[in-house]
């Protein structure tokens, strides 16, 4: 009897224990906004409503993509500054979040860089950028 | 004998592995609070692969 529940004990250890690992690797391999909270959801929608604005303004170059992963008025532009303060704290919440929910511990500015390199590989033609020395180019 | 000490060993065994397995233990003076650095090695690419994913949400490439 005690012999089974030895090994009923030991089998379950080795499980948990790959099971962890596997949990873990998982964890550090994927990243996401795994909880979907109504603040996080607002402030995708947010930036999902304000896109087309967004791209006008990149299409007459009034508003670029800076190399920090934000949105940045080239010039003196009243409306297009809210405009842009909006969608950059927007921007700020989900960038805060990935980094929270994945455990990112001051990985703010990595995520910052990477959300940049997405953002100038999917700027369109003549679109103003700012490459990763800082210097403003139009795509 | 020896079956059901060996036996014993593993249960023994097993039983800690489960509770220290799962446990984070704490040691020291709770005055004096030790700071750990931890080096937290960021994949790159899978974070690209999340960012991409957002902006095609916010673009309405990706419903």
């Amino acid at each position: 009897m005690t012999k089974y529940f030895t090994r009923a004990i030991f089998i379950a250890s080795l499980v948990l224990g790959v099971g962890l690992s596997a949990r873990l690797s998982f964890t550090q391999g994927t990243y996401d906004i795994k909880e979907m909270t109504p603040a996080v959801k607002a402030a995708l929608d947010g930036r999902k409503d304000r896109f087309d604005q967004l791209r006008e303004l990149k299409s007459k170059g009034i508003v670029g993509e800076n190399n920090r992963g934000y949105v940045e008025v080239l010039g003196n532009n009243a409306q297009a500054e809210s405009l842009v303060n909006a969608e950059n704290a927007d921007r700020k919440f989900i960038y805060k979040t990935i980094e929270q929910q994945n455990n990112l511990t001051n990985a703010l500015g990595t995520i910052e860089k990477v959300f940049a390199q997405v953002q100038r590989d999917k700027a369109m033609s003549a679109d103003k950028i700012q490459d990763e020395n800082g210097h403003w180019v139009s795509k | 004998m020896f079956n059901q000490k060996r036996g014993q060993y593993f249960l023994i065994a097993g039983i800690l592995f489960v509770i220290y397995g799962c446990t984070v233990k704490a040691v020291g003076d709770p005055n004096r609070p030790i700071t750990i650095n931890a080096h937290i090695t960021i994949d790159v690419k899978g974070l690209k692969d999340t960012a991409t994913g957002i902006e095609d949400y916010v673009s309405g490439e990706k419903k």
